[in-house]
């Protein structure tokens, strides 16, 4: 008797759990996003309390009857295992938040922006940001914000040591030798990352600042010019002179930034939220930034980073265009200024779109500074389908010349696999 | 009376059959998996596509690294297993004396196992840390040197260290799994050796170590699977860097296929690693079956 009474509980248990499907409305949708997490506040705004004792879920359902979101928001260190694991399982997300994109929209998986994105919206993007995001005359993705590179510096060590912040390679070379002597080794001149995480940025520090880069003037693969080889070379150098943090292979990016924030790293180049982070640290460093040292001779330029919001196919969707809508519709709620300029200002990132300038300008005047930076910064080639393989390949080539390898050699066989 | 019987006959099945369901479908049903798509084709964002034989595994024993990371798995492997196992017997011998402390000493053996190993490799990290790591801080306090030093200054002390964090955290299970067979033997024995006049070393070749041998089979095989599987000491102490020089199968694995993006040439060796296990495990095992029933 008992067992039959179990047997009926649990029936009328499941089906009290299927009674919200049943009576949900028709024409709801749902959208499953993924948001990548920029730092400890992401989650809280997104999900918590962190939008005005709200969140962006909540405001966005009540603003958008009809509509459910279906949000996580996954680190940087799991996203690409549960985007890929997701994919493989068809069950790619409707939204997602990340910065690579070619090989998705390689593959097919991807829906054009134009599909989607509200025609208003389009406009107010950045040109060339969007820029970064096409293949084949078509843009499969929008940028959600960025971020642009610049050599902080310690003042205070470089004011007690007696030298100017450097302009130059050659500069760089002096400045390092002078702190070194000072402080007997104590501190560390400059720091470079070369780790899995970022040795890409490193790659593009030096080259971009020599005159070369990842690809020529045809937007070819160009990986192995005599300029990367000479620039690699040179980064390669400083560590062997000792100028440098000690394991770059392995000393990631924060790494440095908590050498920088604790006093012991003189130079870092970093992106503009370090002094929200070294803030953050509990550090009180006497900072000023300036361009990245170039060759004698080479222009200086920046490095931006750009992540992205693209929107994956769904063919078992029963209504493309009202999906294709909904898409549109949480593009509009989160790029609105109201709500955007919180996000952005939040983690310290810069913007992606004009409408938000004006008010993140208005909040902290130190933005326009960095948006000037932004106009002439030089991006990843993410929009090239080997893209990937590039980032994974210069990386193994700088560790390698790190143990010894030659510089040439390995950028050479680089450059033949691209190619082949 | 033959329903009797009948029933004896299937009922240990249906007992069985929650067990054998959960393996197959969390532990069997995975594998397979795994086997298929080492002959599929996968994309780069994890599209899979047709069945393509062999191509994977040919791919992935002609990368680069390959060489460089069995030979790098094979090492950790027995550098971990054979020195954790000879430390946790010589521990697992104290911890088996009576002496004060005895209960506070096992407990303290305790705590590395306990620990995640994440957070283990984290905190050997700070350790060997060279800028602001508390070996240097107490060896620069003590005055025994007088600037700090780089206690990772290449690839191959890196990977050293990292085998020894690897040490560290298996010492404590090999020393619970023989403490436990010391525990089982009689002491009886020992006295007879003893008025016999046997030594030391005589009773430890022929009483400890025979009866404590079916301790070490199960840790030693565990450890081998556990050591070869592990991820994280790894992956939190250098992430494989520098190009792949300190990484294991297990790591190089997860790095070609989420970081590289060769999905395909990953599975395949994800399948590889498997079989190099079930077949060390088996020959392990079997040796030792033998000689058990040979005694």
């Amino acid at each position: 008797m008992k067992k039959k009474l179990f047997a009926l509980f649990l029936i009328a248990a499941l089906m009290l759990c299927m009674i919200p499907a049943a009576f949900a409305a028709d024409d709801e949708i749902t959208l499953d996003v993924i948001i990548c997490q920029y730092g400890p506040n992401t989650n809280e705004w997104f999900l918590g309390k962190g939008m005005d004792g709200s969140n962006f879920v909540e405001k966005f359902e009540a603003a958008n009857p009809g509509i459910k979101l279906n949000l996580d928001v996954v680190s940087w260190n799991d996203v690409y295992t549960e985007v890929d694991t997701r994919i493989a399982n068809n069950n790619a997300p409707d939204i997602l938040n990340i910065d690579v994109f070619a090989n998705y929209a390689n593959e097919g998986l991807l829906l054009p922006v134009k599909d989607y994105c509200p025609d208003d919206l389009f406009a107010d993007f950045f040109p060339s940001f969007i820029d970064q995001s096409i293949i084949d005359d078509t843009c499969w993705a929008v940028p959600d914000l960025a971020s642009a590179r610049a050599l902080f510096y310690n003042v205070d060590i470089l004011n007690e040591v007696g030298v100017e912040v450097p302009t130059t390679w050659a500069e760089l070379q002096d400045v390092s030798q002078a702190i070194i002597d000072f402080y007997d080794g104590e501190i560390y001149p400059w720091g470079i990352d070369m780790t899995t995480d970022e040795g890409q940025a490193a790659f593009a520090y030096y080259t971009w600042g020599n005159g070369g880069g990842f690809v020529d003037a045809n937007g070819d693969w160009a990986v192995n010019s005599p300029e990367n080889v000479e620039a690699i070379e040179y980064a390669i150098s400083l560590v062997n002179d000792g100028y440098t943090n000690p394991n770059p292979a392995t000393q990631t990016r924060y790494d440095l930034q908590d050498m920088f924030a604790a006093g012991k790293l003189a130079m870092v180049i970093a992106p503009n939220q370090l002094p929200t982070y070294v803030a953050d640290k509990g550090g009180e460093i006497n900072m000023a930034t300036a361009g990245l040292p170039a060759n004698e001779g080479k222009a200086s330029s920046s490095v931006g980073v750009m992540d992205r919001v693209m929107a994956f196919k769904d063919d078992s969707a029963p209504d493309q265009a009202a999906r294709n809508e909904a898409i549109g519709k949480f593009l509009k709620f989160f790029y609105d200024p109201e709500n955007y300029v919180g996000w952005v200002s939040m983690e310290g990132f810069l913007p992606a779109v004009n409408s938000a300038v004006e008010a993140l300008v208005a909040a902290d005047p130190s933005f326009e500074a960095w948006l000037d930076v932004l106009g002439g910064c030089q991006f990843y080639p993410t929009a090239k389908a080997e893209w990937d393989q590039v980032k994974q390949g210069v990386i193994a080539a700088e560790q390698n010349a790190l143990t010894g390898a030659d510089v040439q050699a390995e950028l050479d066989k680089l450059q033949a696999e691209l190619t082949k | 009376m033959n329903t009797g019987l009948n029933r004896t006959k299937w009922e240990p099945y249906v007992w069985l059959l929650p067990s054998i369901l959960l393996i197959a479908i969390f532990v069997v049903f995975p594998i397979l998996i795994v086997f298929k798509l080492s002959f599929s084709e996968i994309s780069k964002a994890g599209v899979i596509g047709g069945f393509i034989g062999f191509d994977n595994y040919v791919e992935a024993v002609h990368l680069p690294a390959f060489k460089t990371v069995m030979l790098n798995t094979l090492w950790w492997v027995l550098s971990v297993v054979i020195l954790s196992t000879l430390l946790g017997f010589i521990i697992a011998m104290v911890l088996n004396q009576k002496f004060h402390g005895q209960k506070i000493a096992r407990a303290i053996m305790v705590f590395p196992w306990a620990t995640s190993l994440v957070i283990q490799a984290s905190v050997w990290n700070y350790i060997i840390k060279a800028e602001y790591g508390n070996l240097n801080n107490v060896l620069l306090n003590l005055g025994i040197i007088r600037q700090a030093i780089n206690w990772r200054s290449s690839y191959q002390i890196e990977f050293v260290w990292e085998c020894w964090v690897g040490i560290f955290v298996t010492v404590p299970f090999v020393t619970f799994c023989v403490l436990s067979g010391l525990q089982s033997i009689d002491g009886s024995l020992y006295e007879a050796a003893t008025m016999d006049g046997a030594g030391f070393w005589h009773k430890l070749r022929h009483i400890t170590l025979p009866m404590v041998r079916p301790s070490l089979t199960v840790s030693t095989v565990l450890n081998i699977i556990y050591v070869f599987n592990s991820f994280p000491i790894v992956y939190t102490m250098t992430k494989g860097a520098p190009a792949h020089k300190t990484d294991t199968m297990i790591t190089y694995l997860y790095m070609l296929s989420f970081y590289e993006r060769k999905k395909g040439p990953a599975t395949a060796l994800s399948v590889i690693g498997f079989l190099i296990l079930c077949v060390c495990a088996g020959i392990y095992m079997m040796t030792v079956m033998r000689k058990e029933e040979e005694l």
